[in-house]
């Protein structure tokens, strides 16, 4: 029995081209190898190792608590590389690594959508035109995910390159940003697999297979200029790139922080505060909170701490000259708005309190903690008025 | 007889019996108190270690309700670290575990201040103070 032939006409670039369907229907023989190599080592590497990026990126995100952050950022410097890469490489890769082989082209779309619904159409070598659509989405998406991200670090974390330029109110608002363009990348994501099956099993070539081989069962399409890759040139120009990316970022992450505030220390301050808790960062509360305390210190939380007159006065107006509102850090802005119910205190700030939610209290009476106001306990920089989501680590033995 | 004297006679007479890891500079703090006690106390007859290490385990009412003891921070054994209600570690109170107590007057008349307040809800007398001391100089 002879193989069926189905004419095909295909549009490549500005032209038509009729190629012949592949012999996929003969019962009798074994499937014939893999003829083409399609997808070169740039593109598969490319491909696997960020899938592996952003599991790690988004696994971390969605999930891992704040003290992971380390490998958030290393996923998501990952991605950024990998970009990076795959953009060099789309005009250094062989054929169908190159982003001229699998343009947009809406009339091309257009066809293979009608093939879909005619059950028409075989497998191409590279890209299908509406897989090419999902391949730049992606790729858009996770530049904007990975610039938003950037963003939300420098100003909510005070870390990275944007540290030195971004307010906190930004990286807050970029946070959102960040957030719904990752849930998006998860529905996109599923939308690949999904479109990846559905070609498989439309045109019997098993995608995720040809894109660990590299090869599929196709013809070379005529038309399609063979072009060679040129790892040489790709690798100077990821190496050049790199270099000015990373030298900017370094430069860049050496600004200080906008709004950290950099304090001389005050001895007086840590001797009669710090003798009984820690000596609080003063931008962990507000101007106002501050001259309520320094003005109660006899009964002080409970306590009398009453100092010398002369002794109140130089840390109240320390206090207030380093209070929340010259700060714009995370803590800063979660502790500047007190409880009115009690507007001394850090720990009962609606900000301290939702940022606490999810710790139980038995932790705060551990004895290893003691009380909600130990910062210090769990973050280990407490004292410097970061509060880096990195610096927080829970004592391990918690049962009283 | 000067004052001064009178207690360094009056210390002799109630610590030499006893042991103590008082240096010089602890010596002259419990000799202050000693005169403002004979001042306070006309029957004033020198400190107890026993009267002070009453004061430390007492447990009173008139004080702030968070702070009704000493040992609420310090804990039952003055050898020991205790803990401030915010977490804080405090170093033990027993002379001989932390030797740099009770060496400078200011020093123990701003904790004397706190403390007492905050425990007996008043100022404690000149003998409670030297009381205390003696009691932890002992330890």
């Amino acid at each position: 029995m002879q193989p069926r032939a189905t004419a095909r006409l295909l549009l490549i670039g500005d032209r038509l081209v009729n190629i012949e369907r592949r012999s996929t229907d003969n019962p009798g023989r074994p499937p014939a190898p893999p003829t083409l190599l399609v997808w070169d080592w740039g593109v598969r590497v490319f491909h696997w190792a960020l899938l592996a990026a952003v599991l790690l990126a988004s696994g971390t995100g969605f999930l891992a608590p704040a003290n992971w952050l380390n490998a958030h950022l290393i996923g998501g410097t990952a991605i950024v590389a990998l970009l990076g890469f795959r953009l060099v490489w789309g005009w250094n890769g062989s054929t169908y690594a190159r982003f001229a082989s699998f343009a947009l082209r809406a009339p091309r779309i257009v066809m293979h959508l009608r093939e879909i619904a005619s059950g028409r159409g075989a497998g191409e070598p590279g890209h299908n035109p509406v897989g090419a659509v999902m391949v730049y989405v992606l790729l858009a998406l996770l530049g904007l995910i990975s610039l938003t991200g950037l963003v939300v670090l420098g100003g909510v974390v005070k870390q990275g390159p944007l540290a030195g330029l971004t307010s906190y109110a930004v990286g807050r608002q970029w946070r959102g940003a960040h957030e719904a363009l990752a849930i998006g990348l998860l529905v996109l994501i599923v939308g690949h697999l999904a479109g990846v099956v559905f070609e498989s099993l439309r045109t019997g070539e098993n995608l995720a297979l040809a894109m660990l081989t590299g090869r599929k069962h196709v013809r070379a399409v005529p038309g399609v200029v063979p072009h060679r890759a040129h790892p040489g040139r790709a690798a100077l120009l990821c190496a050049a790139i790199g270099l000015v990316a990373l030298l900017g970022s370094v430069r860049l992450a050496a600004l200080p922080g906008l709004g950290v505030p950099v304090l001389a220390p005050e001895p007086l301050y840590a001797r009669e505060c710090g003798s009984c808790h820690l000596a609080y960062p003063p931008s962990l509360a507000s101007a106002a909170s501050w001259t309520t305390v320094m003005a109660g210190l006899t009964d002080h939380f409970g306590e009398n701490a009453e100092l010398d007159a002369a002794s109140a006065a130089q840390l109240r107006s320390w206090l207030v000259a380093h209070a929340s509102e010259t700060a714009d850090t995370r803590v800063a802005n979660l502790m500047r708005v007190a409880d009115p119910a009690s507007p001394q205190r850090i720990t009962t700030t609606p900000g301290w309190r939702r940022v606490h939610g999810d710790v139980p209290e038995s932790l705060f009476r551990a004895p290893k903690v003691g009380a909600k106001g130990a910062c210090a306990a769990c973050h280990e920089d407490a004292a410097t008025a970061r509060f880096d989501p990195q610096a927080i680590a829970v004592p391990k033995e918690t049962n009283p | 007889m000067k004052p001064a004297l009178l207690a360094a006679v009056v210390l002799a007479g109630t610590l030499g019996t006893l042991p103590s890891h008082a240096g010089p500079t602890q010596t002259a703090v419990l000799e202050t108190y000693a005169a403002q006690a004979k001042v306070a106390e006309p029957g004033f007859a020198g400190f107890s270690v026993e009267r002070g290490k009453a004061l430390f385990l007492g447990r009173f009412t008139t004080g702030k309700p968070d702070t009704p003891s000493c040992t609420t921070c310090h804990t039952t054994d003055p050898r020991k670290e205790g803990q401030t209600r915010a977490g804080k570690v405090i170093g033990p109170m027993a002379l001989s575990a932390k030797p740099d107590r009770y060496g400078v007057l200011a020093e123990a008349e701003k904790w004397f201040a706190r403390n007492c307040d905050s425990v007996l809800g008043r100022a404690c007398t000149p003998r409670e103070k030297g009381d205390f001391i003696s009691f932890m100089v002992s330890q």
